[in-house]
């Protein structure tokens, strides 16, 4: 807008003065390629001049003269009048012509052309008669308002766009000359209209040529628009469960938009360049360009290229950080880049399915298999349990594109391969997904440290699996879509499975038999069983019985809370699975219980040896409780140290411990204790009171060393 | 086709033999003679690419596809495919999977999975290069299509001669000089100058082509480096190894290279530099002879090429025509003017009967093409899940568990 030269015409027929080399239809303006034609023009234009009168004798002889013939006499004559101030002596009146009128003059020779497409001979006479100064001025014209903006576009913009009347009359012009160019058609006109042929079809050219560069540098300046509320937000929750349903609305909030100025201007040029059967150039052009354009805004995802050779050997860390990125390019592209691409060929090339899918898809598919190459990539990259989630993530995107994506593509036959390569990484990625889950397996199995977990408390291995587990039941619908859809394939595929298969059922009863079994509840069932087997023989480690029952007992209780905090585990394992887990729980218990105080109780028991005849045995007396202290201050000093995180369940071992010892402690006080003398004696044996107890019963389990 | 026929044939004795023969102990004998069997196959397999012509051996069945050319690449893919399946069915076939798991397998398999993930960057950065090639079709297709129109006008001359100039261009041929200029960058991304087939140069302003051309083949990725380290560690068993499994790991290995390395010189691919001197196939055994003629025949190719010019562009047989054409063709296009003589014309029309032959070969043949380099891909990464399921298996029956 700063420019507007002031030689930039206003219409063609005001040529300005400025820029004599358009004074004349005789002389054209210089160009490289016009050099060649200067001699011949001259002629023709001489000739020209002398055939303003035989011309009306001319169009006589045409069998079938244009109706426009006559009109175009008279019409001539008040243009050339009206034109007059702007017209420049020396050519003559008619050398300036009005646009209008070379295009009525020239759409008059084109429906005489087709008229007398079989009159070969006619169509030659009339062709070299008077309707040859139409054709060479509508050349002309076109010729040197390409120059003009050529000129004044040589280095930074162009000055297409600045003055719409202009460009929208240039275009008419030359849609003018693609019609006399492929009307001309050389084989029918023979050897006398070749001249005019060959500039009619250099002209073309070079206004085809001239096209293909604006195309260009508009395309270059097509940018999005920018809106102030960003669109970019997160997708609500709710929709990525529901792809399909709410695409359509979505993505027309979603596209980029693109000035429409711009589009309007694309939409022309590449309606002449395809009217001009120059579709194959205007095709490539935009599609470069586009690529471009694309590349660039995915670039903004912060995805890049990456060699399959590269991704195998990055830390998991950053992998971890592309494979975000490339979840956000896969998206963004389904839903955002790809629409607006499809939206912005339907505003360009209005209504030409062909040329849209084609153009689509030459934009798309290099992305699409850089894409689905990372997704290979990572599917064959060393197995890690770690790495399970983000798989999901990729498998989740992948599987929740692909409608998307596939909506786009249409039935366009080229997408075939596309299409397939999708479903093929998605099938590595869950095959992969399948067997990192089921190597979790071997995580379980291979943790055999001799270690023990000081006072039986939570075994590590346990957190993880369980915490893992539980992360897992988040993605339980992908995950069970998984192994319905991808174990199999794995199977068809390698002889060695079959054993894998049978080894999963032989876990499964350890889920409610009345539920139909998935692969993947099967493989978490497996899994909880081998965390028990290796709890159990983890707790043999210990020396004593009650810890390793303690220990039992704190893994059991934290998994069982882990499994009911779950609604996913809770529903795979089962209410048969949670009786049994809760019975083993009491079975625990009890076993503690017995290693633990059945021998404290004992000292506490009126049996033989302590009575003889109804009296009390004193020496045994003082043996029993010199026991029975000894033995209950051994206990709390240990099993204080022990550890029950639980604290529910800590209560409840504490309340079942008091109500076994306690009751028994208190009687047997009670009917031995006036045995002592008071004082001294009671002192010495009579260490606790029955609350004392209770005070010292609360000290277990709590993993603290008492001061 | 024989080669399948034949295939089919061969992994079905593997597989018979082996569910027939349940002790491990004493087949020995047996394994030698599949080694045999799969050396045997592979040097036959890759005789059958030396065209009757050129080769003393005067098999007249094998239809005789032009060296190099997009048939014969496509034929070269067909014997990997076989020997690729062979090669899968003597390693892991039937077989205890622990034998794999053990040295120096356990050495070897490693190595040979780094090769083929390096082969799998390969197919995708020569897939990326076919796409190029196509680019460049559709200049020589608008070209060929203009010049063939009678009489020829100078519009015509133009088009063809913009439309060549680009395509030139694009295939890293700087048409004022007649010489080669950095190939590599411009066949890397073959869209730039390739695209603008309307497109003058100087009105390039190139905004966002750095940024774009992150897409496609990773920039400091190398073609040519690619080959050196696949071939680097590559070492013939030795002694008691060389009848045992190391042997088919090893010949499969040679065979990946070679045929990665034919692929990377008859197609446009980034950063081809040295690639001539980058790779060897051993000569003294006897399975690789054809192989070694092959490599020498290419390898001379290249280094004729790479004399002409900074670097070569894909020796394709296509190519090469399609440049030779392109080239001569633009300086009849650009010293045309009207009306032409017509045995000038003549000359020019037979070159352009040339051209759109060799375009519609390109039409026909480069899709395909693709589509058979990316069932390469899959091929190579099933086969290594494959093994490496294999390998777990192996892992998991030798844990104390079992």
């Amino acid at each position: 807008m700063e420019k507007a030269p002031p030689e930039e015409p206003s219409s063609f027929s005001s040529k300005d003065d400025s820029d004599p080399s358009l004074a004349g239809t005789a002389d054209p303006p210089e160009s490289p390629m016009a050099e060649t034609k200067k001699e011949e023009e001259d002629e023709t234009s001489t000739v020209l001049e002398k055939s303003i009168e035989p011309e009306k004798e001319e169009t006589n002889e045409a069998e079938n003269p244009p109706a426009e013939d006559g009109a175009d006499g008279e019409e001539k004559e008040e243009e050339e009048g009206e034109g007059e101030g702007e017209g420049r002596g020396s050519d003559g009146d008619d050398a300036v012509h009005s646009f209008g009128k070379v295009i009525e003059d020239i759409d008059g020779v084109l429906s005489f052309l087709a008229a007398a497409n079989a009159e070969v001979e006619t169509a030659t006479a009339v062709l070299e008669g008077h309707q040859k100064r139409s054709v060479q001025r509508l050349l002309d014209l076109v010729q040197a308002r390409a120059l003009n903006y050529i000129v004044d576009s040589q280095e930074a913009k162009s000055v297409w766009g600045q003055c719409p009347d202009d460009d929208s009359s240039f275009l008419q012009a030359v849609a003018r000359v693609s019609k006399l160019n492929s009307s001309l058609d050389p084989s029918k006109w023979g050897e006398r209209s070749g001249d005019l042929i060959n500039r009619v079809g250099s002209i073309h050219h070079q206004a085809m040529a001239f096209l293909a560069d604006e195309f260009r540098s508009l395309l270059e300046d097509c940018k999005p628009i920018i809106t102030s509320d960003e669109d970019n937000a997160d997708v609500p929750p709710e929709q990525e469960d529901h792809p399909d349903h709410q695409i359509t609305d979505k993505d027309s909030d979603r596209a980029l938009r693109y000035p429409h100025e711009i589009v309007s201007n694309l939409s022309k040029i590449a309606r002449e360049m395809m009217a001009g059967n120059y579709e194959t150039e205007c095709c490539q052009v935009y599609v470069l360009m586009r690529q471009i354009s694309i590349g660039e805004q995915l670039f903004m995802t912060g995805f890049e290229g990456i060699s399959i050779d590269d991704v195998q050997k990055m830390p998991w860390e950053t992998l971890q950080h592309e494979i975000t990125k490339w979840v956000e390019a896969l998206k963004q592209s389904a839903r955002v880049f790809f629409p607006s691409e499809i939206k912005l060929i339907d505003g360009v090339f209005e209504g030409n399915s062909e040329t849209s899918a084609y153009l689509f898809h030459g934009l798309t598919i290099g992305f699409m298999v850089q894409l689905i190459n990372f997704a290979e990539a990572v599917a064959i990259s060393k197995r890690a349990p770690e790495k399970l989630f983000k798989f999901l993530d990729m498998y989740e995107a992948m599987r929740d594109m692909e409608p998307v994506l596939n909506g786009l593509f249409g039935e366009y036959d080229e997408y075939e391969f596309i299409k397939l390569e999708m479903v093929t990484a998605r099938s590595r990625l869950g095959e992969s997904t399948v067997s990192i889950f089921c190597d979790l397996e071997n995580s379980v199995r291979s943790d055999t440290g001799k270690n023990v977990v000081p006072g039986g408390a939570i075994h590590p291995l346990t957190r993880y699996i369980m915490n893992y587990l539980e992360l897992t039941c988040e993605y339980k619908e992908t995950l069970e879509q998984v192994f319905r859809d991808h174990l199999k394939i794995e199977r068809a595929d390698s002889n060695n499975r079959s054993e894998f298969q049978g080894s999963g059922e032989g876990y499964g009863n350890y889920a409610d038999p009345s539920e139909n079994h998935s692969q993947f509840s099967i493989q978490i069932g497996k899994i909880m069983a081998l965390l028990d087997t290796n709890l159990e023989a983890k707790s043999k480690l210990y020396r004593d019985t009650a810890l390793s029952s303690i220990f039992m007992m704190n893994n059991g209780r934290y998994i069982l809370q882990k499994v009911k905090g779950s609604r996913e585990i809770n529903e795979l394992m089962g209410d048969n699975w949670r009786r049994k887990k809760s019975s083993d729980l009491r079975h625990c218990h009890k076993t503690y219980q017995r290693e633990t105080w059945n021998k404290v109780l004992g000292c506490l028991r009126d049996d033989h040896g302590l009575t003889v005849n109804g009296k009390v045995v004193k020496p045994e007396l003082k043996e029993r409780f010199k026991s029975f202290n000894a033995m209950f201050d051994e206990i709390h000093r240990t099993q204080s140290l022990w550890v029950v995180c639980d604290e529910q369940l800590q209560s409840e071992l504490r309340v079942s411990i008091s109500a076994v010892v306690i009751p028994a402690y208190r009687s047997f006080l009670g009917r031995f204790s006036q045995t002592f003398t008071p004082g001294r004696q009671t002192e010495k044996y009579v260490k606790y009171q029955s609350e004392d107890l209770e005070t010292y019963i609360d000290d277990l389990f709590d993993g603290k060393k008492k001061p | 086709m024989p080669a399948t026929e034949y295939q089919g044939s061969f992994l079905s004795r593997i597989s018979i033999r082996r569910n027939q023969v349940v002790s491990m102990d004493g087949n020995h004998e047996q394994e030698l003679e599949e080694l045999e069997i799969f050396q045997k196959n592979i040097s036959e397999r890759f005789s059958d690419l030396i065209s009757d012509d050129s080769s003393s051996s005067s098999n007249s069945a094998s239809s005789s596809e032009p060296f190099l050319s997009i048939a014969w690449v496509r034929k070269l893919l067909d014997v990997f495919l076989c020997c690729e399946a062979e090669f899968k069915a003597v390693l892991i076939m039937g077989r205890d999977p622990s034998l794999i798991s053990k040295p120096p397998l356990d050495r070897l398999i490693p190595e040979l999975f780094d090769r083929a993930v390096k082969a799998l960057d390969i197919c995708n950065a020569v897939m990326h290069g076919i796409d190029s090639v196509r680019q460049c079709q559709k200049l020589a297709e608008i070209a060929a299509a203009s010049l063939e129109q009678r009489p020829l006008g100078e519009g015509q001359a133009r088009r063809a001669k913009k439309a060549l100039a680009g395509l030139l261009s694009a295939m890293g041929i700087d048409e004022t000089s007649g010489g080669h200029k950095s190939a590599e960058r411009s066949w890397s991304f073959g869209r730039r100058g390739g695209g603008g087939g309307g497109v003058s140069v100087t009105k390039d302003r190139g905004s966002g082509q750095s940024r774009a051309s992150t897409w496609g083949v990773p920039k400091n990725w190398s073609a040519a480096k690619q080959i050196q380290v696949m071939s680097a560690n590559l070492v013939a068993p030795r002694g008691a190894e060389a009848s045992g499994l190391a042997m088919p790991v090893y010949i499969m290995s040679i065979v990946t290279v070679f045929v990665m390395w034919a692929l990377i010189a008859a197609i446009p691919c980034q950063e081809r530099t040295g690639l001539a001197t980058h790779f060897q196939v051993p000569r003294q055994l006897g399975w690789a002879q054809s192989m070694v003629w092959l490599h020498e025949k290419i390898g001379e190719e290249l280094k004729k090429k790479e004399k002409k010019g900074a670097s070569p562009v894909g020796l394709l047989e296509e190519i090469q025509k399609m440049e030779k054409l392109g080239q001569s063709l633009l300086e009849f296009s650009d010293g045309f003017q009207y009306p032409v003589p017509e045995e000038k014309l003549d000359e020019a029309a037979a070159q352009v009967a040339d051209l759109t032959e060799t375009c519609r070969r390109m039409e026909d043949g480069l899709v395909p093409l693709q589509h058979q380099i990316r069932e390469v891909f899959h091929r190579i990464v099933r086969s290594r899940t494959e093994v490496l399921d294999v390998l777990d298996h192996a892992g998991k029956s030798s844990a104390p568990s079992v």
